[in-house]
């Protein structure tokens, strides 16, 4: 058996000789295409709400809750999913989230939230990395579809609009810090900066 | 026999051929088809209190709001500290005594669930007119 | 109004328009030359101008009796709110109770009473025409004497409710019992309150709650059994959420058979399969056993063990499969002594693995749940409502919690207080207390007791044997008494029981219409059972009159009359008296009490029953000169008083005592017992209640040897669970902008707009299985009836899958159509929470 790998590492190492190097570059480059197009299905397969809610954890917990939310049914049936709103567009960002996400591999093989009480009582870390996440990149998943510069303020009620033109407009709020808890039930509020 | 009994009887509520305002439209056995979901009031615009203690009623929709252990979403807007940038009314003062009429540093436990009090409105023309007069009303006859 | 986007804030351009206007007023009165005074400010300063007649009332809706303040001017309600001096609400209302202002003034206020007739006659199948109360009364006597002359009493009846005053259930209960000597008297309370009447008689032998709200601010936990406070309690339940937030030791724990907004502040909470009540409070009491955690002391001292009669039936017609099967059908309530031992041995079924299984509640949160009643240092209250009490087991289930406060010793002590929450003003003071029933009297006597029937008859200045000894017919009996043409000249007042009683197709609707009945409806508006009705009587409410009401603490609370009643509408007190008149003793009673009474020869039941030198003993000047008195106008003594000093004798040194009239007209009310003008508070306790001796610690003083019951009674499935056709549960109930039938809150422009329709909850996955989604139209369909509703699958309540939830205040729905008539068989109290129904879209 190891001879076997050995054998095979060697052949792997050493330098073509027979093959032609138009064979060489094309094949790598379809390889390339080919690994290329897997870790990108996969990271599309890994961005749906499909993969989201496969897990029991996601699916009875934060999921149940946006069903019962704007985000989730309206009149237009424009709709969010859960990549929409937590992975980054952009795709540096979205690798970075990714490999967060690596950590959340671990909470679910080690049965961190696996319970409805444990995911209670870890509610409030879990919002606290989103809100941070959407403090810091000025509520980009926000923005990606709420465009304050696409907003007709005047189709909203008095209060929306003079809210939006003085926090919003004048970049001294984000969204997030107003919107906390528009798609999931929050969490024990009471230490919460800048919440009343 | 039911129907026998059915078919007799029941013939509409009227005075002289006038129909009494009831608040449903026809026959007791009848099934009438059940009227479309009314949509919730969102103008934010301020409805007249019918006497001053009336609690005012909510001019926005408050689909989703969560008023529970864990927050009360009515507040972070309504609180004293919140309305500076809400601009939303703030809670009156009544809603920071306790039991005893003292006042708290903060909105009392017993006025915690707002909706107890304060109810949201539907765009949608009562059945019967309310003939209530105002107080001011009575003052200016 | 345009929205003028540019500015910041926009809802100074309203007042900036009014600024605008009032400018140019005061630049047109200078350019007139006329001085404008300074009332043209915009503030009415002139205090005869701007002041308001504050009296105190008792709020008209539900049991918790908050005391309002009511603002009458130039003869009308203008404002109410919450009374600072009521320890019941201290200055708080619920929604419905800051719109009482409106509840009397909805256009279409019944003004004069309202005849079905053709041609200028009584015609059943005619259309309602306005006649004079002389006629109205013309009418009735004639339909009345007519059935007794040919079927006798029995086939006259009355309907009433908790809603009467104190002294219009008590005139009601002496007309009925002992002026038309027929028992067929039953209040609304039957559909509401009998089941805890009959678990207070059972496990304690005298009605209603041991504690009282102080218990609210002494507990260290609160349970709730199928109660939603929240929505039907709001008021008690401030105190709950004052308790709960501002002690955080303290814990609220939350069982109903959906998600409700009780859960929004349970520690724990919990969704059980319906039915399956019964096994949790077996399973708590095996607990506390198994753990060793009875008061022995105090089971020994002062309990006793029985054992329940099992398969009692589901109190349908007796031709039912239901209760043909039924072994114990016709002795429900019967039971034999047992020891503890036994008892222990019949509990150690109910283990926290078999009860999650079937209840559908977590074992952790169930072993959560009977630690606060096993800690001797936590002080646990209870409170339970139509949960319990709709159930047709619901004595049992009554029965069931008292056993666990009493295997525990946790009862009749500030905070630890098993209480059972009433749902309407006076269920208490006037359907209980008054024994408006078909089988009470006053003070928690009962007509088949005759001890309990002469004292009646000797309170009541009666010949001997004029009460009938055989209880009357009670609420769902009366319908199908009403169908089957045996109860023939029916009076309902201050109910809406066409919308409220079971099975309204089937049981209900035909006995109103039926044509060998006369159907009289007294109310304030023109409800369905009015429109079912053969002659509408016009009635006033509230504070139209001088009213009295008990709640749900055993506080008795008056208020006077504040405005006049519109048009030609009078009070329910005013009708019965006045109807007394139209007959003698001749017309009603038999001849052989007569030949041996002959000093009740000749006179009307108003002589009899009223102007009997009890009840009108108080003059005119005896009452208040503030405040009008239809009542005493028409009749000309003081007739609240008399009535009410004559009731008072029934309880006065018998554990019910009341207060003199004249001491509720100034206090914010007081609980009876009242002993030396002092109220009690906690009943059967030592020091605390005047009526245990000395030396007793605790006295269960209802039962001849002092020892409350604990009962060993099992689970037993319902009446109806879905199947395959009928795949869903049916759960009905309220929600906190209305209050029953709607019939007031509907007429609320503020409160119609909160909740105008009623709407089929459901669990989302219910929905997408079926194709629904919220605001689709549907059919809910039992094998009774069907109403066209709409789903709701968000909102305040998340019902489990399998269940919906319907409320039945929309006269526009009528959810009773669907409901079924089974009743438990102790109380006869309907089952509002269980029935099976399937659903089918309206395409």
């Amino acid at each position: 058996m190891i001879a076997k790998i050995v054998a095979y590492w060697q052949l792997l190492n050493r330098p073509a000789r027979h093959l032609s190097l138009a064979l060489l570059t094309t094949g790598g480059f379809f390889a390339g295409v080919i690994f290329w197009g897997g870790f990108n299905t996969a990271l599309e397969l890994t961005n749906t709400e499909t993969f989201c809610i496969s897990c029991h954890e996601m699916r009875e917990n934060v999921f149940v809750e946006l069903k019962e939310t704007i985000h989730y049914t309206n009149r237009s049936g424009v709709r969010a999913t859960c990549p929409d709103c937590h992975v980054p567009h952009n795709w540096t960002d979205k690798i970075a989230r990714k490999m967060a996400a690596s950590k959340e591999v671990w909470g679910k093989l080690f049965g961190t939230i696996s319970t409805r009480e444990k995911f209670q009582s870890k509610r409030l870390e879990l919002a606290q990395n989103e809100w941070a996440r959407f403090k810091a990149n000025d509520s980009l998943e926000c923005r990606n579809c709420h465009a304050f510069e696409s907003m007709d303020i005047t189709l909203q009620s008095p209060r929306a609009a003079d809210n939006h033109t003085r926090l919003l407009g004048t970049g001294e709020k984000t969204c997030i810090d107003c919107h906390k808890g528009i798609a999931h039930q929050l969490p024990d509020m009471s230490n919460v900066e800048g919440w009343h | 026999m039911l129907v026998a009994l059915l078919c007799v009887g029941l013939g509409s509520i009227a005075v002289a051929g006038e129909p009494i305002t009831t608040l449903r439209a026809g026959a007791l056995e009848s099934n009438s088809p059940a009227p479309a979901m009314a949509k919730p009031i969102n103008s934010d615009i301020r409805e007249i209190r019918n006497f001053p203690e009336q609690p005012p009623t909510i001019p926005h929709n408050i689909r989703g709001y969560q008023i529970d252990l864990n927050t009360n979403k009515c507040l972070s807007c309504h609180s004293r500290k919140a309305v500076g940038q809400s601009q939303a009314p703030m809670v009156s003062v009544t809603h920071f005594m306790d039991r005893d009429g003292q006042v708290l540093s903060a909105v009392t436990p017993r006025r915690y669930f707002c909706t107890q009090c304060h109810v949201p409105q539907h765009d949608i023309k009562p059945l019967v007119e309310n003939e209530f007069i105002d107080a001011d009303d009575l003052t200016n006859k | 109004m345009t929205k003028k986007t540019s500015d910041k804030s926009l809802l100074p351009t309203i007042s900036r328009r009014d600024y605008i206007k009032a400018n140019a007023i005061a630049a047109a009165a200078a350019a007139a030359g006329i001085a404008v005074p300074a009332s043209a400010a915009n503030l009415v300063t002139d205090k005869s101008k701007t002041q308001l007649t504050w009296s105190k009332a008792a709020c008209r809706f539900c049991g918790t009796g908050c005391s309002v303040m009511v603002g009458t001017k130039q003869g009308r309600v203008v404002a109410t709110h919450g009374d600072v001096k009521s320890e019941v609400n201290r200055g708080l209302n619920c929604v419905k109770g800051y719109f009482l202002s409106k509840i009397m003034y909805g256009k279409d206020r019944l003004k004069t009473p309202l005849l079905r007739m053709s041609n200028g006659k009584y015609d059943k199948n005619g259309d309602f025409t306005p006649v004079s109360w002389t006629q109205a009364f013309d009418i009735m006597a004639e339909k009345w004497k007519a059935a007794i002359k040919e079927k006798g009493p029995e086939s006259v009846g009355m309907f009433g409710s908790g809603q009467w005053t104190v002294w219009e259930g008590y005139a009601a209960v002496k007309l009925m019992k002992a002026g038309f000597r027929s028992n067929n008297i039953d209040p609304n309370a039957r559909h509401c309150m009998a089941s805890a009447v009959g678990g207070f008689m059972r496990t304690f032998g005298i009605d209603e709650p041991m504690g009282c709200y102080d218990d609210l601010e002494a507990a260290d936990a609160f349970v709730l059994w199928g109660s939603n406070m929240a929505e039907m309690h709001p008021i008690l339940w401030t105190r709950i959420t004052d308790r709960r937030l501002s002690a955080p030791h303290v814990k609220v724990a939350v069982l109903s058979t959906f998600e409700h907004r009780c859960f929004d502040l349970a520690d724990n909470g919990m969704v059980f399969t319906p039915q399956t009540d019964l096994a949790i409070l077996n399973f708590i009491a095996n607990y506390i056993i198994q753990n060793g955690h009875v008061n022995e002391d105090f089971v020994a001292k002062h309990t006793n063990f029985r054992r329940g009669n099992t398969d009692i039936g589901y109190g349908l017609r007796d031709e039912h499969p239901l209760q043909q099967k039924a072994k114990n059908a016709d002795k429900a309530g019967g039971s034999q002594p047992m020891s503890f031992e036994d008892y222990a041995k019949f509990v150690s079924d109910y283990d926290v693995e078999s009860v999650s299984k079937l209840s559908g509640v977590p074992e952790k949160q169930l072993i959560e749940l009977a630690k606060l009643y096993a800690d001797p240092k936590i002080k646990v209250m209870s409170l339970w409502t139509m949960g319990f009490n709709q159930h047709t087991r619901g004595v049992w289930a009554n029965n069931l919690v008292y056993n666990i406060h009493l295997l525990t010793g946790k009862i009749s002590e500030p905070g630890n207080s098993p209480f059972s929450l009433t749902g309407q003003p006076s269920a208490c003071g006037t359907a209980r207390e008054v024994g408006t029933f078909s089988h009470r009297l006053p003070a928690d006597m009962v007509v088949t007791d005759p001890k309990h029937r002469a004292f009646a008859e000797d309170v009541w200045k009666l010949p001997e044997g004029t009460i009938p000894a055989k209880p009357g017919l009670h609420a769902v009996e009366q319908n199908r008494a009403l169908k089957d043409g045996k109860l023939n000249a029916y009076w309902v007042q201050v109910n809406n029981n066409m919308q409220a009683a079971a099975n309204m197709m089937e049981e209900t609707l035909p006995g109103y219409r039926n044509p060998d009945n006369f159907i009289v409806v007294s109310d304030a508006y023109p409800t369905v059972t009015a429109q079912a009705a053969d002659l509408i009587l016009p009635t006033a409410m509230w504070v139209e009159k001088e009213g009295a009401y008990g709640n749900a603490e055993r506080r008795t609370q008056f208020w006077h009359q504040l405005v006049d009643a519109p048009g030609e509408a009078k009070s329910d007190l005013w009708q019965l008296v006045e109807f007394s008149k139209r007959f003698t003793t001749e017309d009603v009673w038999s001849a052989d009490v007569l030949e041996k009474n002959p000093a009740y020869k000749g006179k009307t039941l108003y002589e009899v029953l009223f102007k009997n030198g009890q009840v009108d003993k108080f003059p005119l000047s005896e009452a208040s000169d503030q405040y009008a008195n239809h009542e005493n106008e028409a009749f000309g003594f003081y007739i609240q008083k008399g009535l009410f000093e004559e009731y008072a004798t029934f309880g006065r040194g018998h554990g019910h005592d009341l207060a003199p009239f004249e001491v509720y007209h100034k206090e914010r009310g007081l609980r009876w017992p009242v002993v030396d003008g002092k109220e009690t508070r906690w009943r059967f306790k030592e020091g605390q209640d005047p009526y245990v001796e000395k030396g007793k610690d605790f006295q269960f003083y209802g039962k001849k040897d002092n020892r409350a019951v604990i009962f060993a009674l099992p689970f037993e499935p319902a009446a109806e669970s879905p199947d395959e056709e009928y795949d869903l549960w049916l759960s009905t109930g309220r929600v906190i902008e209305h209050w029953h039938s709607g019939s007031m809150t509907q007429r609320v422009p503020e409160l119609y707009r909160a909740f105008p329709n009623a709407v089929a909850f459901m669990h989302p996955d219910d929905a997408a299985a079926r194709g629904l989604k919220r605001g689709s139209e549907i059919r809910v369909i039992s094998r009774r009836g069907e109403i066209r509703t709409r789903v709701e699958t968000r909102g305040r309540n998340k019902p489990p899958k399998g269940l919906i939830f319907v409320p039945w205040f929309d006269a526009s729905q009528l959810i009773n159509k669907v409901t079924l008539d089974a009743t438990d068989p102790i109380s006869q109290q309907t089952d509002y929470k269980k029935c099976a129904v399937k659903i089918i879209e309206v395409v």
